[in-house]
């Protein structure tokens, strides 16, 4: 078979995805444009009137922000760490997943940030945190932690991109503006898919593809101790590192399932997402399940049976004015995915998808049980103060600057896969050119 | 395969028979079903009083778990030698079970030639209890605890005697002594040792806090000794080291330079990934390169 043949085929079958925006397409990216846009809106109220329009206050000074901040770092953490591991895999299914791995992967790392800049009370001091860094603090291992992975991203997701820059250049019949030929040849670095180029490329991106799983864990474990170092109630764990760890996993894992889901429907790719695809996530998802059932149950039992006081006020309020939020959180938010996961005749797409999406939606109850209900019980609480400064509510401007938040991950991620076809054609290429090798050698 | 319980009357009526049982709940109460413990201890006290007593607990024989003290019982303390009895005073048990009689440092008592003391305690029974009896022998000795700092070594020197009609002190021959010193929730121990010849020496450790105001207070103590029973002595001494400054462990990432190895990890770790990041940006130039010369030379391809 010739192999610049198959790369015209498979350009010519995904031409479609990258030439086309079809009537949905631009409701759908016009609809994302007015969500970002109400954000801007709030974001601009936020500057000009300060926190006081949001529901943070002197004793819950951290709210929906951080909790999104969590959520899609750890989501970013997450896809960097399937990815890297899914390069060592040398199977064909591999091609239909990597790709939408990466792209979540940075995307989530750029958007995840910008809740915590819209955190901070004095943005025109953050330039403070880089001329007066104190090497002790979390916050600045955070800070270094979250750059260097931005950038390692950037790069591996840029590794993995070379070969398919290099596929659509190569195809001049794509009908597309001259200026995204312009950019393709320019992205592509002259790749020319040579065996010399191939061994140099696959030599870095395996490099990178290791480093990004080390980085995951790392600055992960540096955002955990930007909770766990201090002496709140409920932060204080030596459990909370492996916690966001496997909690940030369990988020990836599903949003992947979910964005595999989509993309199946929307794209009609069901011929490369296959049921397998769905059936290994969803073991995957299982087996995060009972790993993060297992570690939320064994924080919260640890923290209910030492009794200690600040503890006994954050347990009785997660009993209480949190109870359904923790029951969804931390019951059906894990209950639900392990039964549908477990049982072998409820693997189907559909009921896989939907135990990603309660995962998920738990996983994010989770992060703001972690950080609402602890603010709110301090050790030295503030007295003769008003009810609104120690309960937190978030307001609109909170709200919709997080669903601008989710609709620029969405709208990047819509741009992404009309620039770059979601599943990668340089992977199909390889395996079926490993195919063809080992044939060759079984003949002679 | 379903079954229907009512087709089984009998079993079904001694089930509910048994749930009716009002013996079932007699029997947990009945004395019978328990064994009487009843012991006796003295303790002789740092003001040479004398402290008598009884605790008196009914356990469970089945479930040794389960003990019940015996309250209001009435305790006869007696001194007794030969056919003569002497009555020290009567208690009665506490809801825990304790009787309790102090005898002061004067009490006279009925001793053998060999001034040993029979100490009697008596529980003289009812319907459901039975007669109960308990008797020490002891010989009546003083124990004295002086501290004393001898060439710049704090001291402790433990005596132990008896004193016969005439007041003449014979030193005890041998007895094990225990040194230990008020804690906030118990004693704890700093040394034991055998009185030999009615002496014990011991060296007292210097790096006790003692209370506020570094007063310690040292008890040496003769615990459940054949001839002697219990017997205690105190002292208050001011020789706590309290008021010595305690060194502060400050927190070194509160200081304003961060800990050497922190630096070191941090570089270590940022230039490890960053030399990485410099090793695939030079490889994708080389691509680049060779790309390059490919367009120039095609036939290299």
């Amino acid at each position: 078979m010739d192999l610049n043949n198959r790369k015209k085929e498979l350009v010519k079958e995904f031409s479609p995805m990258l030439e086309k925006f079809s009537p949905a397409l631009k409701l759908w990216i016009g609809v994302l444009v007015v969500v970002i846009t109400i954000g801007l809106y709030a974001f601009v109220l936020q500057v000009k009137h300060g926190h006081i329009i949001t529901g943070m206050r002197d004793n819950v000074v951290w709210g929906l922000y951080i909790i999104n901040f969590i959520f899609f770092v750890g989501i970013s953490y997450s896809g960097a760490f399937i990815s890297g591991i899914l390069h060592f895999f040398k199977t064909p299914w591999k091609n239909s997943v990597t790709r939408i791995v990466e792209i979540i992967t940075v995307l989530s790392i750029i958007v995840g940030p910008v809740f915590i800049l819209l955190c901070i009370g004095r943005l025109d001091r953050l330039y403070y945190l880089f001329i007066y860094p104190r090497i002790q603090s979390p916050i600045t291992w955070d800070i270094i932690a979250i750059i260097t992975d931005l950038i390692g991203c950037f790069i591996y997701l840029y590794l993995t991109f070379i070969p398919d820059f290099a596929i659509l250049r190569d195809n001049p019949d794509l009908k597309i503006p001259n200026w995204r030929k312009k950019l393709y040849r320019f992205l592509a670095i002259n790749y020319k898919d040579t065996k010399a180029q191939r061994a140099r490329l696959h030599k870095i991106t395996s490099i990178m593809s290791k480093m990004i799983i080390a980085m995951a864990i790392v600055a992960y474990t540096v955002l955990a101790w930007i909770f766990s170092l201090t002496l709140q109630p409920g932060w204080n764990s030596t459990i909370f590192a492996p916690d966001f760890i496997v909690a940030g996993l369990y988020s990836g894992v599903g949003v992947i399932l979910i964005a595999m889901f989509i993309i199946r429907k929307y794209f009609k790719l069901e011929k490369y997402i296959i049921k397998l695809h769905f059936v290994l996530g969803g073991a995957v998802l299982l087996v995060l399940s009972l790993l993060f059932g297992y570690f939320t149950f064994s924080d919260y039992f640890a923290k209910w049976f030492s009794h200690k006081m600040g503890d006994v006020g954050l347990l009785q309020s997660l009993f209480t004015k949190y109870f359904w939020q923790f029951i969804f959180a931390n019951y059906i938010g894990i209950l639900i995915p392990i039964i549908i996961l477990s049982i072998k005749k409820l693997r189907t797409i559909k009921l896989i998808t939907f135990a990603a999406i309660i995962a998920v939606a738990g996983l994010w109850l989770n992060r703001y049980l972690i950080v609402v209900p602890t603010l709110e019980n301090p050790y030295v609480p503030i007295q003769d103060t008003r009810p609104e400064y120690i309960h937190y509510t978030a307001t609109w401007i909170e709200w919709s600057l997080t669903f601008a938040g989710i609709a620029t991950f969405l709208l990047l991620f819509t741009l992404i896969i009309k620039f770059v076809p979601i599943i990668s054609m340089s992977g199909i290429i390889d395996n079926e050119r490993e195919l063809q090798n080992d044939k060759l050698k079984l003949t002679n | 395969m379903k079954r229907n319980l009512f087709q089984y009357p009998f079993i079904i009526s001694f089930i509910v028979a048994l749930c009716f049982c009002t013996n079932s709940i007699a029997q947990k109460t009945d004395a019978s079903n328990y064994r009487m413990r009843f012991k006796f201890k003295t303790i002789k006290q740092k003001d040479n009083s004398r402290l008598l007593e009884v605790s008196f607990i009914g356990q469970n024989k089945k479930n040794r778990k389960d003990k019940v003290p015996v309250y209001n019982a009435e305790i006869e303390f007696l001194n007794i030698l030969n056919e003569d009895k002497k009555l020290l005073g009567t208690s009665k048990t506490s809801k825990k079970g304790i009787a309790q009689l102090l005898l002061p440092k004067n009490q006279s008592y009925l001793t053998d030639e060999n001034g040993y003391i029979n100490l009697t305690a008596k529980f003289k029974g009812t319907n459901a209890i039975d007669e109960k009896v308990s008797e020490i022998i002891i010989k009546d000795i003083t124990l004295e605890l002086n501290l004393k700092e001898i060439d710049s070594v704090k001291k402790g020197i433990v005596k132990a005697y008896t004193i016969d009609r005439f007041g003449v002190k014979t030193p005890i021959e041998e007895a094990d002594v225990i040194i230990s010193i008020k804690g906030m929730l118990s004693n704890m121990k700093i040394n034991e040792g055998t009185i030999k010849n009615g002496k014990f020496e011991f060296e007292f450790p210097t790096d006790i806090p003692g209370n506020a105001n570094g007063t310690i207070t040292v008890y040496s103590t003769i615990e459940y000794n054949e001839d002697f029973g219990n017997v205690v002595q105190e002292k208050s001494i001011k020789w706590g080291v309290f008021n010595k400054k305690i060194k502060d462990n400050s927190n070194t990432l509160w200081s304003e330079v961060a800990p050497l190895w922190m630096y070191i990890v941090l570089t270590i770790l940022l230039l490890g990934v960053w030399a990485n990041y410099l090793f695939t940006i030079i490889n994708l130039l080389k691509i680049y390169r060779e790309g390059k010369n490919l367009i120039i030379n095609p036939e290299e391809q």
